[in-house]
């Protein structure tokens, strides 16, 4: 029972974990660590159709070991079945300038790398979005629903239909590494593109730093939700832009409208707290009127908490 | 307020450094990129109102410290209110000239102002010094009861006194009081006759209180003489008065009125009389009384005798001859052998009007003739060639013919006229010597119109009777002691021996100067006429003439002894400017602190 006693990487220091290995590495790393913590496997269908065997993990059902591998060989294995999916995820990524950015970059007003030994600079949030998505697309796959991926920034810059078949993890992931990062979100436009490829009713996930115009957002959602989609939206925020550091003067510049506000920190710390606040009250509040699950995510927290809300808004799904 | 190093006044200018660094905050360098600059935008435009006060409330916060912290380099003074005063040297410093006795609305100015320095002492402490200080320049020091009793017995002084003496003689009180707080309350109807020289006094501040309102209108008789000074019997007494209408007038002698009349503004009014007193005496011209009383009489003093008995040699030559008989037909002179008028070599006896001879042969007759008579002056050179004289009375003589008047030892330097450098008529004891005969070929004197009453006055006020004079004086003036006297006697038949000085006394009226027992002339003490011109300077006035380190006007006598010892409350102000900026510091840090907190929270 060694891997019982592993530490769970869903709950290690983002920053730390994504210095450890490549994306999919990463992903299985927190997929792993995730599942280990369940009660009872997530997984369903088990009973369908044998497929493999493969190593036990932490929270697999004991139901499915195989106990006659476990006595001749001291192993023990589970046995997975192929199922039909009963899920279509998509995975709309937002990818634009603003998702490119991490507190690091306010490094000439107070921010400051710990003097640790080892210390890692902090993820942008695109980097931290790239690992949760790659994790979270791995974790619906794992449950065998079908899942795909839309990465936009101003436009749309890729699409990967969704697929429960595999090596589409892989399609995934290899998406995830595309370019992107241009100027200005547009939402919208991702988000029907990627009702057009779920076909029909599923389950669509924003991940973004939702950093446009709220009413586009509003109306796109609320096509979703005629749709019968189901629809969660997971707020990424680096903690920077949620407290700004106590002190320091400078010329704040938005990379993507070029908006310039000089601003004393020391003057407007506490505005802006509020005012981030009640962006946030303003977002849930809308989503909340439209039945859509909405999460701040934080970068510096671990990945296994906005998989857990994302895990939950899907199981909440028949 | 004022301040001891106003200079650092100057720092002011670093008040500038708060606001520069208001003004400037938002030019701010460094740019970086922030995505959610829009939340920053919407912060600050909903907090704008918020930042823009706190921010202005901070800015005023430091200026004010540093406002405080400049002004306290400058160390501030002023007065605090109810903080009392510190020990002070104050002297008082009461107008009691003529012009103060005038009576408005039932009251004398003096009393007015005596009563407002009995306020003033009122107010003293043990720990102040005090004096006062009046216009005839006595000064008066000691406990606040004291001077209360001196202030009672201060009187009007019959003339203008030392407006300016007075109050340097008070300033140099204080001064060397060696007190911090320093002060002059001076009381003072801002006569502008009494104030044409204000005094200086750059390191003690000035407490002023002029009455206000114009004065009240003031008739007074601004001059009267008697012409000549020796009436033999006969002479005439001039007078003239200061009045917006006519006036009528009395005129006295030896307390007798000879004379009553109705003058003209400014006109002069001259009285012929031949009294039948003799020897020497007083008189005056005097008015109605009005509200100043002082001025409406005037004090004239006379010699009258009977007509001199004179005789004329004929070798003085029918000019003086003529002039001789003209005055003996006025009756100014008589037929006589007392005086005689003479040519030098002919002299035999004092008193004499002596001529120079008409032949230079009998020049040294002349000399020894002199000599005989005690005359302590010889004739010199001649000389000839014309020449101006210069001398009372003799403008536009001119001289052709002279002799040079050498004195003798111990001859009297009393020089009626010169010529050039050279005396030309000189006069002593019971003589006066001629340098040139009394011809029109040596000078045109004998041929000019003032001829004969030069002649006239010569001889009444140089050869009759005893030498002497009237001297007219100020009162309380310092004047040198006359030759002729020995002693003073007032008005009361009291007489006083002279020192070397002779200090005029300070009430009007007629004093006999004296020699051994007799009479031999008078000090007749007025008041100078510009006191009788009652205008006044006003409080601000008279302020902004008299140079002091700071100057006061109290507007009325109540306000007067409340601001009385300005100079002592005026405490420093350092501490509480200090006091001022560490609040405001405080308060700096607190509003931050706030900010601190909601930072953290």
């Amino acid at each position: 029972m060694e891997s019982a006693r592993a530490p769970r990487a869903d709950l290690f220091d983002p920053a730390s974990l994504a210095a450890l290995g490549r994306i999919e590495i990463v992903a299985r790393w927190i997929v792993d660590g995730f599942m280990s913590g369940l009660h009872r496997s997530p997984r369903k269908g088990f009973s369908v159709e044998f497929a493999e065997y493969r190593p036990y993990q932490p929270g697999d059902d004991l139901r499915y070991i195989d106990w006659k591998i476990a006595a001749r060989s001291d192993r023990w294995v589970v046995r997975q079945y192929e199922e039909e999916t009963n899920l279509r995820a998509s995975i709309v990524l937002d990818v634009s300038r603003s998702m490119a950015w991490s507190r690091a970059d306010m490094r000439g007003l107070g921010w400051q790398q710990s003097s640790e030994p080892g210390a890692l600079p902090p993820l942008t949030k695109l980097a931290y979005a790239e690992r949760l998505t790659a994790a979270l697309a791995l974790l619906l796959l794992r449950q065998r629903d079908a899942v795909g991926l839309v990465r936009f920034d101003d436009r749309i810059r890729s699409a990967v239909p969704p697929r429960a078949r595999n090596g589409q993890w892989r399609r995934v992931v290899a998406a995830l590494e595309e370019s992107g990062t241009g100027k200005a979100s547009s939402a919208p436009e991702a988000l029907n593109q990627a009702a057009r490829l779920i076909n029909r009713r599923g389950l669509i996930v924003l991940i973004s730093d939702l950093l446009m115009d709220m009413p586009e957002v509003e109306r796109a959602m609320r096509a979703l939700r005629a749709a019968g989609h189901d629809v969660t939206v997971l707020h990424v925020m680096d903690p920077a832009e949620r407290e700004l550091p106590s002190s320091g003067e400078a010329l704040f510049i938005d990379p993507e409208s070029e908006l310039a506000i000089p601003a004393s920190l020391a003057d407007v710390r506490a505005a802006y707290r509020n005012t981030v606040d009640e962006v946030i009250d303003e977002w849930r509040a809308m989503f909340g009127s439209l039945g859509i699950g909405y999460e701040v995510i934080s970068t510096d927290a671990p990945f296994g908490v906005p998989l857990r809300r994302a895990f939950a808004a899907r199981q909440s799904l028949p | 307020m004022s301040f001891l190093a106003p200079l650092y006044l100057l720092l002011t200018g670093a008040v500038a450094v708060p606001l520069l660094i208001h003004l400037m905050r938002r030019r701010i360098g460094a740019r970086v990129e922030f995505p959610a600059a829009r939340y920053l935008a919407r912060a600050e435009k909903e907090h704008s109102r918020t930042l823009r006060i706190r921010n202005l409330l901070l800015m005023l916060l430091r200026v004010l410290a540093l406002l405080a912290i400049v002004i306290a380099a400058a160390r501030p003074v002023a007065r605090w209110v109810g903080a009392g005063h510190a020990p002070t040297a104050l002297a008082i410093v009461i107008d009691n000239s003529l012009s103060t006795s005038v009576v408005e609305n039932g009251r004398s100015q003096l009393d007015r102002f005596k009563a407002m320095a009995n306020d003033v002492l009122s107010n003293a402490t043990a720990t102040d010094r005090m004096w006062i200080v009046t216009f005839d320049g006595k000064v008066r020091g000691g406990s606040p009861s004291l001077l209360r009793e001196e202030v009672a017995r201060i009187e009007p002084i019959a003339g203008a006194g030392d407006a300016a003496g007075a109050v340097s003689r008070a300033a140099g009180l204080v001064r060397a009081s060696g007190f911090t707080a320093r002060q002059i309350a001076l009381l003072t109807d801002g006569q502008r006759t009494e104030w044409q020289r204000p005094p200086s006094m750059a390191d003690v501040q000035l407490l002023l209180y002029v009455p206000q309102g114009a004065p009240p209108v003031n008739r007074a008789v601004t001059f009267a003489e008697a012409r000549p000074v020796r009436w033999t019997p006969r002479g005439e007494l001039a007078a003239r008065f200061l009045s917006h209408d006519s006036t009528t007038y009395r005129m006295t002698l030896a307390g007798r009125t000879f004379a009553r009349g109705t003058a003209a503004p400014n006109e002069e009014v001259t009285v012929h009389a031949a009294p039948p007193e003799r020897g020497w005496l007083s008189g005056t011209v005097e008015l109605e009384p009005d509200e100043l009383a002082a001025d409406n009489a005037r004090y004239f003093a006379l010699w009258v005798g009977a007509a001199p008995a004179v005789g004329a040699s004929a070798s003085a030559g029918p000019f003086v001859k003529n002039a001789i008989d003209v005055l003996r037909s006025t009756e100014r002179i008589v037929d006589g052998r007392d005086i005689a008028v003479v040519p030098a070599d002919e002299l035999s006896s004092l008193p004499a009007l002596i001529i120079a001879p008409t032949d230079p042969v009998k020049l040294g007759a002349a000399n020894r003739a002199l000599e005989r008579a005690s005359v302590p002056w010889r004739f010199g050179a001649r000389r000839s060639g014309d020449a101006t004289v210069r001398g009372p009375g003799l403008d536009g003589v001119t001289v052709s013919q002279r002799y040079d008047l050498v004195a003798q030892a111990g001859a009297p330097a009393e020089t009626l006229a010169v010529v050039g450098r050279d005396a030309w008529i000189v006069a002593g004891p019971r003589y006066v010597i001629v340098g040139s005969p009394l011809t029109p070929d040596a000078s045109t004197l004998p041929v000019r119109a003032a001829f004969v009453p030069w002649l006239g006055t010569i001889i009444s006020e140089r050869l009759v009777g005893e030498p002497g004079q009237v001297v007219a004086a100020e009162p309380g003036a310092h004047l040198p002691r006359p030759r002729w006297a020995d002693g003073i006697e007032s008005a009361e038949g009291q007489r006083t021996a002279l020192g070397d000085a002779l200090d005029v006394p300070t009430r009007a009226g007629v004093y006999f100067l004296t020699l051994g027992a007799r009479r031999v002339g008078a000090v007749v003490v007025n008041a100078s006429p510009d006191e009788s011109v009652l205008d006044r300077f006003t409080a601000n006035e008279l302020g902004s003439r008299i140079h002091a380190e700071r100057t006061l006007v109290a507007e009325n006598a109540s306000s007067w002894p409340v601001m009385a010892f300005g100079g002592a409350a005026r405490r420093s102000l350092i501490e509480p400017a200090l006091l001022i900026a560490l609040l405001m510091l405080i308060t700096e840090a607190l509003v931050i602190g706030v900010r601190e907190r909601r930072r953290a929270a």
